[in-house]
Order: structure tokens, then C-alpha cells, then sequence
């Protein structure tokens, strides 16, 4: 059944709904399939109370994102009693990452959605937001309420992590290969 | 000319096509030209290939859809109960309108209805001092023996209801003195609404 009940709820369907399959996206790499739907959920509801406050001109799916990302902070404060990002951040880029690493020529997208999972959670949602939401840098510093400056260092210091973290996927890997030595465990390399 | 270590600097930025086209067109001329730096470009470019299809594609299960839908209708509207109720008032109300006996029924339950909510309260009401019986037989053809037996007394309030006086000391001369007959007047009394009848306690002429 349609929500054709007021114009609002014919407008809410028409601008908000599309996006839902993004939003469950974003949620399920945030708090993953279990908690996904009640995120939505809560996400969907907080856009329909503050809807008359959403300017039709300006970018529905970027505000989405942004209560997503509101939702999603007020359930953690709920839980945990702390920011998902607990290091402290500098603006910082770092530009120095050996690009030359011999896995960088082979196929690595396996190890990609484990290394995602460890990444601090800000960090996650930055890359997320631009690699496959593919937001601008400042449409990404308004839904994380954040200056672009800092969107650019989260980004890069989360691509470099994340090859870090496949990288020692791979080491581990083939270190499993060729048996280790008790006292060459192999050790994350971060 | 942009050099290696300002090429790593705007890495991110030129793979995710946020730099200017000034500085965009110089990173490209560089590339073109150094392949430790294309190697960075493509490897970061895989990266984002990489997170996309780890992410997958954007769906919504069918029961999150519909969750979603339920929770933003308002909550007595998609009750079919509630819809067949309103349905039924609605019909109820067009019959009432337009069918006379229907209208009848409607009215005799509404009576009912106000009679159970109110049968008896102290009022203070305002009408016209008239005979009952004159009254009925004016409005209905009542053969009334007021020549015979005289005038009996009643008050006519301005929704044409005709009210009983219950004999009383207050009551004696507005039931019985003809004289009084025409006159406006404000009563307070202890309405029976049962008996169609007012005890009353007091009385002014207007």
C-alpha cells in the first residue's frame, strides 16, 4: 500500500524512499546485518519527523546519510559510552606509502571486506561515503559534521590502513603456506 | 610541473577527482611520465574498486520495506476494523439524512441516548407560557375540552418542545390563570426529562 496519505508522505516517498537500499548498505558495514534494519528504521523515522526541515533543493541522499550517521553515534553512546572514533586525529595527510609492495600488483579485493571490519568505525563510514557512495569531499564533511580537511585525512590515513591490513592478511597467508617457525608467528604489521 | 612528492600529497584527492582541473591536468602530465607514480594511482584506483564490491549493492530486504512503511502511516489508518466502523457511521448518517424513518429510528435512539445521559437536573430555561392541549391540537389536530375543562398551562421552549408543569405551589398560576397565557417567561426548575415535565421552584415574567 502506497504512503499517499498527505503530500508530505507523497514527497517523503518520492525524495527519501530511493535511497533506503544505500542506507541499508552504509548500516550493515557499520553494525552489520543484525543491527542494520533497526538502524534504517530509526534512520527513516528521524527523517520523517524532521522532514519539513529538509530543503527540497539540496541533496536528500547526502541528509540521509547524515541522520544514518546521528543514529548510529546515539546508539553507540547508548551502548558503549564513547565516540566510535576513539583515536585522537590530526589533520595530517600522509603521503608516504610504499606503493611498490609486491600484493598491490596481485588480486587482493578477498581480503577487502575483512580489513573494512577492522578499521575504526569513522574511518569505515569516511571511505564508504567515498569510494561507494561516491560523495564529494564536502558533502562528506556534512554528513560527518567534520571540516574537509579533516574528511582528507580520515580518507587517506583509512586507505593506507587498509592496505596495511591486507598486506599482513597476505603475509599471514602465505606464512600459513610455508609452516612458520614457533618464533616466526607472523605479527600484523601495524 | 608537479614532482613525485607532490603527487603523493594529492594522491587521494586526484583519484577521487577533487582537484581543481589546473592542478588535476598537471598531476595527469606527471603521471604520464613517471610509472612508480601510475603504479600508486592504479593500485589506489583498485583500492576503490575493492571497497565497492566488498560493500555490494544497494538493497532492501522486502520486511525492512515494509517496516519502514507500517511505521510511517499513521496508526489508525491502515486498521481495516477501524475503516469498516467508519464506513458504517458514514452510511448510518447518510440514511439518517435522507430516509424518514431511518431519521425516525435516528431520533428515537438519540432520545434514548440523552435520556439515559440526563434524565434528570435542576435547569433554568426560558419560553412561552401556552395551553398543552391547545398547543397539541394546533399542531396536530388533538380534539382539546379546554371549553370544557379550561386551559391547562405548559411551557413552549424555542426548539418546540412543549414541558409539562407538575402541579406545585410555584406552578399553580402558570397552569391554571389563563390570564397568563402568551407571556414569556424564565423558569427554574428540577427537569424530568422522562416525564417530558419540569418541577418548578421559581419563576419570572418577562
Amino acid at each position: 500500500m502506497p504512503l499517499a496519505w498527505t503530500s508530505r508522505s507523497k514527497r517523503f516517498e518520492k525524495e527519501a524512499l530511493p535511497h533506503l537500499g544505500a542506507l541499508h548498505r552504509m548500516a550493515r558495514q557499520l553494525v552489520g546485518a543484525t543491527g542494520a534494519d533497526d538502524l534504517v528504521q530509526e534512520t527513516v523515522l528521524r527523517a520523517w519527523k524532521y522532514f519539513e526541515t529538509f530543503e527540497s533543493e539540496t541533496n536528500c541522499r547526502a541528509w540521509l546519510f547524515r541522520i544514518l550517521r546521528n543514529a548510529w553515534i546515539a546508539r553507540w553512546r547508548k551502548s558503549r559510552l564513547e565516540l566510535p572514533l576513539t583515536e585522537t586525529e590530526s589533520e595530517t595527510i600522509e603521503p608516504y606509502y610504499d606503493w611498490e609492495a609486491e600484493f598491490l600488483r596481485e588480486e587482493f579485493s578477498a581480503g577487502v571486506k575483512l580489513a573494512l571490519l577492522d578499521l575504526p568505525p569513522d574511518y569505515r563510514m569516511a571511505v564508504l561515503l567515498a569510494d561507494v557512495e561516491e560523495f564529494t569531499y564536502q558533502e562528506i564533511a556534512r554528513i560527518m559534521e567534520c571540516p574537509i580537511g579533516t574528511v582528507m585525512s580520515r580518507l587517506n590515513r583509512a586507505r593506507r590502513r587498509l592496505l596495511q591490513l591486507i598486506q599482513a592478511q597476505h603475509e599471514e597467508g602465505s606464512a600459513e603456506k610455508t609452516v612458520p617457525l614457533p618464533e616466526q608467528i607472523p605479527r600484523r604489521k601495524l | 610541473m608537479m614532482d613525485c612528492k607532490k603527487l603523493r600529497e594529492v594522491l587521494d584527492a586526484f583519484v577521487d577527482r577533487e582537484l581543481s582541473p589546473d592542478a588535476a591536468a598537471q598531476a595527469e602530465a606527471h603521471i604520464a611520465e613517471c610509472n612508480r607514480c601510475r603504479q600508486a594511482v592504479e593500485a589506489l584506483t583498485k583500492l576503490r574498486e575493492a571497497v565497492r564490491a566488498a560493500a555490494g549493492r544497494p538493497e532492501v530486504p522486502a520486511h525492512l520495506f515494509e517496516r519502514v512503511q507500517s511505521s510511517l502511516r499513521p496508526p489508525w489508518r491502515g486498521s481495516i476494523a477501524v475503516q469498516a466502523i467508519a464506513a458504517t457511521l458514514l452510511l448510518a448518517a447518510t440514511l439518517t439524512l435522507f430516509v424518514p424513518s431511518v431519521r425516525g429510528a435516528a431520533a428515537s435512539a438519540l432520545d434514548y441516548l440523552a435520556l439515559k445521559l440526563d434524565d434528570s437536573r435542576p435547569v433554568v430555561l426560558e419560553g412561552k407560557l401556552l395551553c398543552r392541549d391547545c398547543q397539541l391540537e394546533k399542531e396536530y389536530g388533538y380534539h382539546a375540552m379546554c371549553p370544557q375543562t379550561g386551559h391547562h398551562g405548559a411551557i413552549v421552549t424555542s426548539d418546540g418542545r412543549i414541558w409539562n408543569l407538575l402541579e406545585g405551589e410555584k406552578s399553580q398560576e402558570l397552569i391554571h390563570n389563563s390570564a397568563l397565557l402568551g407571556r414569556r417567561l424564565r423558569v427554574q426548575a428540577q427537569m424530568y426529562r422522562k416525564a417530558g415535565s419540569l418541577a418548578v421552584s421559581d419563576y419570572q415574567l418577562l
